[in-house]
């Protein structure tokens, strides 16, 4: 079966819009995590958000596209989409063909039109402008009729491991003869619904997150989309490769729909069939972008599922830390964390951490490293037990 | 190539689904047709309690497969909205107490993964599981996805699903954009109709599938789904599954189509009927009304007709033609206008192919 490489990557995030920005951002140890200024909620001055820092409507103007009928996580999805395409070098045709397959992710899709949803839905309106673009396929339907991609077209919501299922299906169409390029990804916005859904479920922190420290308080919400093009070893020819999706799993945990289990055996699995499927040893993995949310829950399970998986835990860090959690969107946006930590041989500096859960006493890097990173994993686990981990590979 | 060997479905029919048991007089009630719910004994009262209907029949169809499979090696559903009516009832609460502390269950229960992860739970399966949410693809993604695990793991069994539910809110939706009828109209005259809309429909259809023919009722031999706005995109999509799964359109006894009464949509049913002249044309949108993954039903509904010799009369859609055992089906159907699928299913008995 064809191996996968990634030739082409975009992003936008609460560290900024675009490769760029994002890069330097890690590289700074800059955090994008603050008050929120552009969805309304009454929670926007009372907890911390990664929002990304522009308004829908700049956000249109930005892209220079019609802004009616279109959500915010669409026009984020656009933004990353963009660059993916133009850092590989795809071009329309090529977009329009039946081997072009296109694999979207988000869990809000165009629930962050609360106000337009609350009125068609509950019949208080007769505007019909929104009523195509409340679902998560929307957002994906957005892009596939901008460009008319003529593939294979998907869209997941398996929650916070969304866009790792999109990756792995673009992948699996490739090995498959299904597909011969696959752009594959993610996006999320922040919206009222998931505001309330996460604060009723008692899992934000009041202050920035600080994953895998021992008094980490909870999670903070967040918006964003990264895409990548994935290729076959057929049709890469002398493209430049940032990487190879080498390994990749869905596994379950089987435990509660909104927690994982103190074993962390859905994250155990995992980590050790992707690094089946890549054919590596455990201590073939130079660095782990790890799910860590920062809630009690999850970072303690995913300490104790690696410390499962690896006789000595490798390098470790929770870009969480710098973007918050943006849901959907955080498979796909860290999957191209991990591309930066292969091309540019460096790790990036894990933020807010003091002192280490005890009962694991794991300590993420906490500076910025040039070194050989050959291997990356990274993790993604969400609710509903839907838990997967990807390996990246310098080529 | 994906083998089924067990169905089971949840619909305005009754349950379980048979060929000889359809209900052709359902009142059709706010211009839909809603499931007839079994007494779901099997799911425990607790959990019964916080589910919402989508969730309900999801689990609900499931559980007679997985109670009887309990080692299958993984789950894979389709569902555009999962639970409609948790994600309203949710958004509601937002606005109408101005973000006051909120209970979480409808929230939790409103993620369309929601279905797959309770199966999970109640199976204790902790191997692949997953949730696709294309619109009107999400369960023919389902089904590739599946299709694609068992090619690769060939000894597996996978719990495959398409659900979706009609709720007040997305019907509200759905009206508003035109998509159903504007005047009542009666299921058994659905294809007489001459306007626009069509009947909101709702349903659950599991099946256990694998790689192996043992045991099998029919196999699912090839699936292509496309994004087409007009008619000679889908011929070409349609030409090129043939060719590319080498199946002969006279081998194909038996069409399905997807015909929901909506006339803005009847000139694809009936240029991709043309192609197939010799085939007998069925259609089953008044069996289950129209819904995102309405072609789930239609799987259900083929899976029994294979080797089936006492077709009822009201599927067809020309009751003169020559009837005959059905082994080769092209099921085709399209969701809008802009989303459309071919699968074929054949039995599983590879000599009744070879004897057609």
């Amino acid at each position: 079966m064809s191996r996968i490489f990634v030739t082409g990557i975009g992003i936008v995030s609460p560290l900024g819009m675009g490769v760029l920005p994002n890069l330097n951002g890690l590289g700074m140890g800059l955090c994008g995590i603050s008050t929120m200024q552009h969805t309304m909620s009454k929670y926007a001055e009372e907890l911390p958000f990664g929002e990304v820092k522009i308004a829908t409507d700049a956000l249109c103007d930005l892209l220079q596209v019609n802004c009616k009928g279109v959500s915010r996580t669409s026009l984020l999805s656009l933004m990353a989409f963009r660059e993916a395409i133009l850092q590989s070098n795809v071009s329309t045709a090529q977009l329009q063909q039946h081997d072009t397959a296109l694999i979207g992710a988000t869990t809000v899709g165009g629930m962050c039109l609360i106000d337009e949803l609350y009125e068609n839905a509950n019949k208080l309106s007769n505007n019909t402008d929104y009523i195509a673009s409340y679902d998560a396929s929307s957002v994906t339907l957005y892009l596939q009729n901008k460009y008319k991609i003529g593939g294979i077209i998907n869209t997941f919501n398996t929650a916070c491991s969304s866009s790792a299922n999109a990756i792995m299906y673009g992948a699996r169409l490739i090995k498959h003869g299904l597909a011969n390029r696959a752009i594959v990804g993610g996006a999320d916005s922040l919206s009222k619904f998931t505001i309330n859904g996460f604060n009723a479920l008692r899992i934000f922190s009041k202050q920035i997150c600080t994953p895998f420290d021992a008094n980490r308080m909870g999670l903070n919400l967040a918006e964003g989309a990264a895409y990548l093009v994935l290729e076959g070893e057929g049709t890469v020819g002398d493209k430049e490769i940032l990487a190879e999706l080498s390994g990749f799993s869905n596994t379950n945990d089987s435990f509660h729909p909104t927690a994982l289990s103190a074993q962390g055996d859905g994250p155990f699995l995992a980590m050790q069939k992707a690094l089946a499927i890549a054919s590596l040893k455990p201590a073939d993995i130079d660095f782990i972008n790890t799910h860590g949310t920062g809630t009690e829950n999850n970072d303690l399970a995913e300490s104790v599922a690696m410390k499962r998986v690896f006789d000595s835990v490798p390098s470790f860090a929770s870009t969480k830390s710098n973007t918050g959690h943006t849901l959907g969107a955080a498979s796909a946006i860290e999957a191209v964390f991990s591309i930066f930590n292969i091309v540019h041989q460096e790790l990036y500096p894990h933020l807010h951490f003091s002192k280490a859960i005890p009962e694991t006493a794991l300590i993420p890097v906490q500076t910025f490293q040039k070194r050989f990173i050959k291997h990356v994993m990274s993790n993604s686990f969400g609710f509903g037990g839907n838990c997967s981990s990807l390996i990246f590979s310098k080529v | 190539m994906l083998y089924i060997y067990q169905t089971s479905c949840i619909s305005p029919q009754p349950f379980p689904l048979a060929i000889n048991n359809f209900n052709t007089d359902i009142t059709v009630a706010h211009h839909g047709i809603m499931v007839v719910e079994p007494d779901y004994a099997d799911i425990p009262v607790n959990i019964l309690r916080r589910m919402g209907k989508a969730v309900r029949m999801g689990v609900g169809a499931a559980l007679p497969i997985i109670a009887a499979h309990r080692n299958i090696d993984g789950i894979v559903i389709g569902t555009a909205n999962g639970s409609m009516e948790d994600s309203i009832k949710f958004l509601n609460q937002i606005v109408d107490y101005k973000e006051g502390m909120l209970t979480p269950t409808n929230f939790v229960q409103s993620t369309p993964n929601a279905v797959a992860a309770q199966l999970a739970l109640l199976s204790e399966n902790k191997l692949y599981n997953t949730t696709h949410v294309h619109r009107g693809l999400a369960f023919e993604n389902a089904l590739l996805d599946v299709m694609m695990l068992c090619a690769d793991q060939p000894q597996s069994q996978f719990l495959l699903g398409g659900l979706d539910e009609i709720s007040t809110y997305n019907h509200a939706i759905e009206y508003l954009g035109g998509w159903y009828k504007s005047d009542s109209i009666d299921t058994n005259k659905l294809y007489q109709s001459t306007s626009v809309g069509t009947i909101a429909g709702e349903g659950a259809s599991m099946f256990l599938v694998g790689q192996n023919p043992s045991g099998a009722i029919a196999k699912v031999s090839a699936i292509l789904s496309l994004h087409a706005e007009d008619m000679g995109e889908v011929a070409d999509g349609l030409s090129r599954f043939l060719i590319a799964n080498d199946i002969d359109p006279n081998a194909i006894d038996t069409l399905i189509l997807g015909e929901n009464g909506d006339i803005r949509f009847q000139h694809f049913y009936q240029n991709v009927a043309r192609a197939f002249p010799l085939s007998n044309q069925l259609r089953y949108k008044h069996l289950c009304g129209e819904y995102t993954t309405a072609s789930s039903f239609a799987l259900s509904l083929a899976s029994l007709l294979i080797n089936c010799e006492n077709v009822p009369s009201h599927l067809y859609k020309d009751n003169g033609k020559a009837k005959g055992t059905i082994n080769n089906i092209l099921l085709y159907n399209t969701f809008k206008g802009l989303q459309h699928s071919f699968i074929y299913v054949q039995s599983a008995n590879d000599m009744a192919i070879n004897a057609t």
